[in-house]
């Protein structure tokens, strides 16, 4: 096999940020919309610093995770940490109140079948 | 030597006068005593007495002259006893004379001749013999005899003389040899030389019972050497094989944690964790055989990246705790040489602490440079150990034979050390363990640091429109592009702008906007650091602001690509193939021209996302209506 030059990577590993946790709470969804309630400081791990910067505006989970290059669960961790230091809260989108908000099954199927008819 | 004829003369002087007078005194006597007793005689008795007195004087006379008769012979006797005598005391006085000159001269003067030189018939013509022919014989034989020993004494002292020549010659060949000879013929053979070579190169001495020894030495010696080098390279050579399949093990590593979820997310993890202690082994062991670091960077690393690349590389990672505040970033050519050496001493420290005990990496700026303290609180090192250690990272240890059987780790710290100029020393630490400094010299970090602060607020909003809409526009290939993160951005920012173009003509509405994000900061003139943003390596937001504020035209006045320093080749190109198709493009949406890139205001991107949560037909804000994210990708 042969070797590349040179590393385009990053050299940290994922558990390195994550100090080694591999599940995350369950406050966070894909959709959850993330404010950072301060300025970040110095000293504080790059990746908050990072997060607190992009969500300085309401910004998805997903969209910090895709912004970060960083998988989900990765961005959910830290999300959390940040959460339980109080420098970001959490805007869970709002739920449909009933079924009946939600549109109907006939719909985003007649939906579906005019995607595929394009 | 006394002679005795004084003492005959002596005796035999008297004796002569008395020889003839005392017989005619007697006869005279003896004839005046018978005349007297013929005279007085009666008359009667006259004729008797006159025969009787004749007969006895007859008688007398006979006796006496027999006498003398007898004492003349005796005496001639005694005459020639003695000139007898006195001619053996002279020859005896000769003799004696003879030996004495024979002793006092003739043996010492033929000596001398004989050992000047002269040969044995020679020296006895030329010294007087004596004339005693047995004498004669003697010192001839004596001189012959004498002749043998005194040539056997040359040759022997000859022998010994060429005995000793030889000798102070092999002493000498012996002592050169061993101090110039031997020396320069190992240093010969340490650089590489085969023992033939080396070998040839030496002048042989005439008389060389060294040649022997000293080539078989050589040939052993230059056999062990190659087994040396051999093994060494063969070891270098496997173990940069598992290197590089450690390496690609990372990448797919990573690619699976972008692909998988949760469920599995905590063994990726796990392995990834063993996979990155397994290339810190392999790393030390080729480093150790003279091979190379399984990673090289091409980009200034910020310092807490290293720190956080060398603790997910020891075992005990989640007992370090990382102190680092500082924006520097370590040269790419040092950072994976800071990284290991780093590593190598944090693992060290986590080995030797106890397991519940924490670690503590701090890192400061001075004006030397970057100053990084482990220190864990452990027992403190005895000082022959720390000595010992001391040593070791002072990269003393270069010499395999040298090498301890174990901590190869830290000789393998003191040769990094001593290849970037770090240094690196222990001393006790003030939480009860052992503290190691690591001077990071001010040349292995990389130049700048000052926009930094000023660029942060900026930054974000500088780079989201374009990396932002890149990654909404190819945002379904996003997981297979995980690894190779900056490149990955970098194609899809080219990308982007390549479909936003071929779309533009005939797309339905939404895509038929999107090129207007992708080409807007290269279209808008005032800010050059959009596109450059997108394309650059997003990890260091230095690097970033650096190139941002100093770099010259991406290319040159007749369109070839300028590669700037950290950049890869083909990133320019990327670039400058996105500034062509911002040049051709004809403001699509007519709106974007004037709009500076910043301007990614709340509602424009909660709009974005709103209205890829809500369904299609429905209308966004308003402020969709320029940019909108697309709705599709999520």
């Amino acid at each position: 096999m042969t070797r590349r030059p040179v590393d385009t990577g990053d050299p940290d590993r994922l558990y390195t940020i994550t100090g080694g946790r591999s599940r995350a709470d369950d406050a966070f969804d894909l959709v959850t919309l993330i404010v950072s309630e301060s300025a970040p400081t110095s000293g504080m791990q790059s990746e908050h610093t990072r997060i607190l910067d992009l969500c300085r505006h309401p910004t998805a989970v997903v969209e910090v995770a895709a912004e970060m290059r960083l998988p989900i669960t990765v961005v959910r961790i830290l999300l959390g940490d940040l959460l339980a230091m109080g420098r970001i809260t959490a805007r869970h989108p709002p739920a449909p109140r009933s079924l009946a908000a939600l549109p109907d099954s006939a719909l985003l199927k007649e939906v579906l079948h005019g995607l595929r008819n394009l | 030597m006394p002679l005795p004829a004084p003492h005959s003369q002596r005796r035999s002087a008297p004796l002569a006068p008395t020889s003839s007078a005392v017989p005619v005194t007697v006869l005279l006597l003896s004839a005046a005593a018978a005349g007297t007793a013929a005279v007085t005689a009666p008359a009667a008795a006259r004729t008797w007495t006159v025969v009787t007195a004749v007969a006895a004087w007859c008688c007398v006379a006979a006796t006496v002259l027999v006498c003398g008769l007898l004492l003349r012979r005796a005496r001639r006797t005694a005459a020639a006893t003695d000139a007898e005598v006195a001619r053996l005391t002279a020859q005896s006085a000769q003799r004696s004379a003879e030996s004495a000159h024979m002793v006092n001269v003739t043996v010492p003067a033929l000596v001398n001749r004989l050992r000047d030189g002269a040969r044995a018939k020679d020296a006895l013509q030329q010294v007087t013999l004596p004339s005693d022919a047995q004498l004669r014989r003697t010192m001839e034989s004596f001189g012959s005899a004498l002749e043998q020993v005194v040539q056997y004494a040359a040759a022997t002292d000859a022998e010994r003389l060429r005995a000793r020549e030889e000798l102070a010659q092999v002493t000498e060949e012996v002592a050169e040899v061993t101090r110039t000879v031997l020396p320069d013929m190992v240093g010969r053979l340490q650089e590489g030389n085969s023992a033939d070579t080396v070998l040839a190169g030496w002048e042989w001495p005439s008389s060389s019972l060294l040649r022997a020894p000293v080539e078989a030495f050589v040939r052993e010696l230059a056999r062990s050497e190659r087994r040396a080098a051999t093994a060494q390279a063969a070891s270098a050579k496997a173990l940069s094989r598992v290197q590089a399949k450690t390496v690609s093990m990372l990448a797919d590593l990573r690619e699976m944690q972008e692909r998988h979820g949760e469920e599995i997310f905590g063994d990726l993890l796990k392995l990834d964790h063993s996979t990155s202690q397994l290339g810190l082994m392999t790393d030390r062991l080729a480093l150790l055989m003279g091979g190379r670091s399984s990673r090289a960077w091409n980009k200034p690393i910020v310092m807490e990246s290293i720190l956080r690349g060398a603790v997910g590389r020891i075992a005990a990672y989640q007992r370090v705790r990382l102190h680092c505040s500082t924006n520097a970033a370590i040269s790419g050519f040092a950072a994976e040489g800071v990284m290991h050496l780093i590593a190598e001493l944090m693992d060290n420290a986590a080995n030797f602490s106890p397991p519940i005990d924490e670690v503590h990496v701090y890192v400061d700026e001075h004006s030397a440079g970057l100053v990084v303290t482990i220190e864990d609180s452990g027992l403190k090192m005895a000082d022959a150990a720390m000595r010992h250690a001391e040593e070791a990272v002072a990269g003393h240890m270069t010499d395999l034979a040298s090498l301890p059987g174990t901590r190869l780790g830290l000789a393998v710290v003191g040769g990094l050390a001593v290849k970037y100029g770090i240094s690196v020393n222990y001393r006790p630490s003030s939480r009860g363990g052992t503290g190691v400094v690591v001077l990071l010299p001010r040349q292995l970090l990389a130049q700048r640091r000052d926009a930094a602060p000023q660029e942060r607020p900026h930054r974000p909003a500088a780079t989201t429109p374009a990396s932002g809409s890149a990654r909404a526009a190819t945002g379904s290939e996003r997981p297979t592009t995980g690894a190779t993160a900056m490149p990955g951005e970098a194609s899809r920012t080219g990308e982007a702008s390549r479909t936003g173009k071929a779309s533009g003509t005939g797309g339905p509405p939404a895509p038929a906007v999107r090129p207007a994000a992708a080409v807007l900061p290269s279209a808008s003139t005032p800010a050059p650091a959009a596109p450059r943003a997108a394309a650059s390596p997003p990890t260091s937001s230095e690097v970033r602001g650096r190139d941002a504020s100093s770099r010259p035209a991406a290319a040159t006045p007749n369109g070839l690509p300028v590669r700037a320093p950290g950049r890869t080749m083909a990133e320019a190109e990327q670039e400058r193939q996105q500034r062509r198709a911002a040049a051709d493009s004809p403001t699509p949406g007519g709106a974007p021209g004037p709009t500076p890139p910043a301007a990614r205001d709340a509602g424009t991107r909660f709009g974005a996302f709103h209205s890829g949560r809500t369904s299609a037909g429905e209308a966004g804000p308003s402020g969709t209506g320029t940019r909108p994210e697309p709705p599709a990708a999520r």
